[in-house]
């Protein structure tokens, strides 16, 4: 079983998922057996606003540990993540850096704000 | 802190083919909501057991009076496009937004390659219109690729702005033309490659490239290995 430790920057409660990386996919959005994928198909929410295609950096989280147990990022996620606000030399996209390893023990954070959101203190 | 969700109303649904729609979303009056030209909202989709998000890109320009237009593909088995499919006149819409990083903010001062396949236009049209706005002799080249006619979009419309405007041309690509077609023929692929790779050492350009699947990659790794600039080259794919 691998497992992923999830420690949001806003104050909610961490989480922790144990999986099979074999069963994936989970649900529908990223790539199968991403961290998005992961995430959303144990009910654990992380934003995602292009639909997990690797377009917006909504699902931008930053790897405490195991990062050389995720896949290898591609030249559009590079791409991607250049752009992200509070990039660190081990962020990701949620929605492709997928957990291979059966063993993986990974933890992330997901930081407070990411790029391009109208994030405003009430509905307008 | 949280994220704004915008409730918009369908006020007009234009065909432009079968599987392909126009949805104008009418935004309640005093709402304030910015763009730039190539962002995407991202629609709630409410399935039965779980809610999506999808994203559509803003086919109309920021500054226009306006409802917002998307413009949409039915896509055979896809639960959100299907979803949208079945809304009609009058039916709301929740999205968040806007996102995106694959835009164009002001006039380029290079010459600029546009290059997109059938609805994924959507991004290129307002960032054409925003690129138009100042005078500039900066030559700006529109290559839509398409099946059918009926697929190239925005034709007339992109036509008019090649006769008003003396440094942009547009050029439609068909990949069967029917009989009498003066327009190009083949892939994008092809005709970027003649012109922009092969055609001559100039590397000074700039491109901005969408569509579905990996044929947006494919012509962003044959430009960026034939010298282009990394950031000189700009994507989305769907
Ligand atoms: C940044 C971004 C902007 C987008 N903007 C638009 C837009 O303005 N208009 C639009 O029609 N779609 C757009 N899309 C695609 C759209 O978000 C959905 O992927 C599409 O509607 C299919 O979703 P679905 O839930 O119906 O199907 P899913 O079950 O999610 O099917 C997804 C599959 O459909 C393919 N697909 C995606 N878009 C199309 C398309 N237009 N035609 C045919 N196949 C497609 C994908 O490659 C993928 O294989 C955009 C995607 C991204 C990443
Ligand atoms: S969900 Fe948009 S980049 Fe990952």
């Amino acid at each position: 079983m691998a497992r992923l430790r999830v420690i949001f920057e806003s104050g909610e409660p961490e989480r922790v998922i144990e999986f099979s990386p074999s069963q994936a996919p989970f649900q529908h959005d990223g790539r199968p057996g991403s961290i998005l994928d992961v995430l959303l198909g144990h009910g654990v929410p992380l934003e995602h606003a292009c639909g997990g295609n690797c377009a917006c950096t909504t699902c931008h989280v930053i790897v405490k540990q195991g990062f050389d147990k995720l896949s290898e990022a591609e030249e559009r996620e590079e791409d991607m993540l250049d752009r992200a606000p509070g990039l660190t030399p081990t962020s990701r996209l949620g929605c492709q850096a997928v957990i291979e390893d059966d063993d993986a023990e990974i933890v992330i954070v997901v930081p407070r704000y990411t790029i391009n959101q109208q994030v405003a203190d009430s509905r307008s | 802190m949280e994220r704004i969700t915008y409730t918009a109303t369908i006020e007009r649904i234009v065909e432009h083919d079968v599987d392909t729609r126009s949805l104008f979303l009418r935004l309640p009056a005093k709402t304030a909501f910015t763009f730039t030209p190539g962002q995407f909202i991202s629609v709630a989709i409410p399935l039965p057991n779980e809610n999506r998000v999808r994203p559509y890109t803003i086919a109309s320009s920021p500054g226009d009076d306006g409802p917002l237009e998307i413009v949409l593909d039915l896509v055979p088995g896809g639960a959100g496009s299907e979803y949208l499919f079945a809304r009609t006149v009058g039916d709301r819409l929740n999205f968040t937004g806007p996102f995106g990083l694959f835009t164009l903010e002001r006039p380029p001062d290079i010459e600029t390659i546009f290059a997109a396949e059938a609805t994924a236009i959507a991004p290129i049209r307002p960032m054409l219109h925003r690129a138009l706005a100042q005078p500039s002799t900066v030559p700006l080249k529109l290559f839509h690729a398409a099946r059918t006619r009926k697929e190239l979009l925005y034709a007339d419309e992109f036509q008019a702005t090649a006769r008003r405007y003396a440094n942009f041309s547009y050029e439609p690509i068909l990949a069967q033309p029917p009989a009498g077609w003066s327009g190009r023929s083949g892939t994008v692929m092809e005709h970027i490659r003649a012109l922009f790779v092969d055609g001559d050492a100039r590397r000074d350009r700039a491109f901005y490239l969408c569509g579905v699947g990996n044929g947006v990659i494919e012509l962003r790794d044959l430009l960026r290995k034939a010298g282009y600039p990394r950031r000189a080259v700009q994507y989305e794919r769907w």
